[in-house]
């Protein structure tokens, strides 16, 4: 299926969370757009994250049975949300699905979908040390990447790098 | 590096009742008590392929958990991608996987493309990156052929298949000058021009290398005691390597027809399938179970020949041309978002790059196939003996450059 029937279906089988599609769109001069290029996203509510995953993996017409990615993008440093961006994909359709949920800053906390698709489990721990998500229900939300004692979440885009390690500098 | 964590108390008592054996022998248990041991495997253990510790639980010989450690070789790749220019960040796609280098910049180059719709890339380059991309991933499958043998115990295999590298290495200097890390795939097409004669050359190693792979067959794929090492080991069933989200090699040695270049086609991949130019080789449970570690490495190791097909389909079409697209010396991107998986040696390697329309990435994310595929280990190496370990981590084929990035 392309995104307009996933998304027809979606709203048709009344999957919960879900909010809008975002569509790439020309530019318009006259309202100053500059459009977007690029794929169609889904945007959902973060709570009801997990229950979301669980239609679109045990539909029958969807049957996304990968997951295969699953991250977080700050996108700017004056904006108040960060997003958590997933990529499903079905094998047995052939068909791919962007997620989106946006997140306060302040408060940047969603389901853990490790239950629903056991691949979130790493991606959620590198989200959590990078952007400082929580993932509510995460069996084991250590650092991966990073050393456990690292200050701040480094991928956010007010971060600052730090100004020594351990008593070695770093400038 | 080896810590008691309980104290050691033998208390070797043979135990009462015994069993007959079908000689008419009778055998004696021993009731030893083996504390829990663990055991840290790396982080530079030669089967780990890079600097990566697994914290190895074991009773006796048995291993009860398995807990991989990475981050040894984090670079923060995907922070730098926010902080240089969109062509800066090309040599740093090399760095991930550096087994599949040509792959990398493959990857990133389409995430890229996809958000300049007005980019036209030209036939011949896409050709010519099709050729280049084929021929590292066979380089890359020469790697995990060689490397598992010598985890196993089978030097021989891992000298001829470098050998085969080297050429595929020569063929590569000659068109980008590096070896290892070459940049050469870039937005908009390939970095300059193939010598004269490479297509010529490359034709000479598709004849030479076809002979070559029976002979590596034979010798390592179907040798008795590298069959006993890997044969019912490490299984993963379907609906493990669905959960997993396991891609590539992985999931196909599962018995899961599924690849990125034939179902969710990228380039002209489509136009080589239609043509019915080369197969996707899947694990069949042909030795053991499905979903073994032998599956998993028949798989790769005849997917070298299929990538030898799609070569010599490319150089039959392949015509005079440009090929570098119209692309400026510093490249601005229409703001967007976009997410292209391609198919890479070791399963897919996804770029989501997101522009705001400046000449720097807002986001820059890699999903390195490496790091999810090693996911699986937490669950496959409990109730395996410790041997057996050093088989199960050489099968999952990562490169530590890519699973910490």
């Amino acid at each position: 299926m392309d995104f307009k029937a996933i998304y027809d279906h979606l709203r048709a089988v009344d999957a919960p969370g879900l909010i809008e599609a975002d569509e790439p769109r020309l530019p318009d001069k006259e309202t100053k757009d500059k459009g977007r290029s690029g794929m169609p996203f889904v945007r959902i509510e973060p709570a009801s994250f997990v229950d979301f995953l669980l239609v679109c993996r045990d539909d029958p017409k969807l049957t996304f049975e990968l997951l295969v990615d699953l991250t977080a993008s700050d996108p700017a440093a004056d904006d108040e949300n960060l997003w958590v961006l997933v990529q499903l994909l079905s094998v047995k359709h052939k068909h791919r699905l962007a997620v989106k949920a946006y997140l306060p800053k302040s408060s940047a906390s969603i389901p853990s979908a490790t239950a629903v698709y056991r691949a979130a489990q790493w991606h959620e721990r590198e989200c959590g040390e990078m952007y400082g998500i929580t993932f509510v229900g995460h069996p084991d939300p250590r650092n991966i990447l990073l050393p456990d004692d690292w200050v701040g979440y480094p991928m956010r885009k007010d971060y600052e790098f730090p100004k020594e390690y351990h008593g070695v500098s770093c400038e | 590096m080896v810590e008691q964590t309980q104290e050691y108390k033998p208390s070797i008592q043979p135990s009462e009742e015994g069993r007959v054996l079908p000689s008419g022998e009778r055998e004696f248990f021993f009731d030893v008590s083996t504390s829990d041991l663990e055991v840290n495997m790396g982080p530079q253990h030669p089967a780990t392929h890079g600097v990566m510790r697994v914290l190895l639980r074991t009773d006796g010989e048995l291993v009860t958990g398995a807990q991989p450690h990475l981050g040894y070789l984090h670079r923060g790749a995907e922070k730098i991608g926010e902080n240089v220019e969109w062509l800066q960040y090309l040599p740093y796609t090399d760095r991930y996987d550096y087994l599949a280098a040509m792959n990398n910049n493959l990857g990133y180059s389409l995430a890229v493309e996809a958000l300049m719709p007005g980019l036209e890339i030209p036939r011949r380059a896409t050709l010519i990156r099709t050729i280049c991309a084929e021929l590292n991933r066979i380089a890359s499958h020469l790697i995990a052929f060689g490397t598992y043998g010598l985890d196993i115990g089978a030097f021989t295999p891992f000298f001829y298949a470098f050998r085969e590298r080297e050429w595929i290495q020569a063929l590569f200097e000659k068109i980008c000058g590096a070896r290892l890390t070459y940049s050469y795939i870039r937005i908009g097409g390939v970095f300059n021009e193939a010598p004269p004669g490479w297509l010529k050359e490359v034709e000479h190693f598709c004849d030479v290398f076809e002979e070559k792979w029976k002979e590596y067959y034979d010798l390592l794929a179907l040798n008795h005691i590298f069959v006993m090492r890997t044969k019912d080991i490490g299984v993963i069933t379907p609906e493990m390597a669905y959960d997993f989200g396991l891609t590539g090699p992985m999931l196909r040695g599962s018995g899961i027809d599924f690849d990125l270049r034939r179902d969710m086609p990228y380039m002209d991949y489509t136009e080589i399938w239609e043509a019915g130019a080369y197969q996707i080789p899947l694990g069949s449970g042909e030795k053991g179970t499905l979903g073994d570690c032998w599956d998993r490495f028949d798989v790769r190791v005849k997917e070298m020949i299929e990538s030898i097909k799609i070569v010599r389909y490319c150089l039959g079409v392949i015509e005079p041309g440009p090929v570098l697209g119209d692309v400026p010396k510093v490249i601005k991107v229409p703001p967007g978002e976009a997410y292209v998986g391609i198919e890479n040696p070791r399963g897919e390697l996804g770029h989501y790059s997101h522009s705001d329309g400046g000449k720097v990435a807002v986001r820059c994310r890699v999903r390195g196939p490496s790091f999810v595929n090693l996911a699986v280990l937490e669950d496959l190496m409990p109730g395996t003996l410790l041997a057996d370990s050093v088989a199960i981590i050489g099968s999952t084929d990562i490169v530590v450059g890519e699973t910490d990035r």
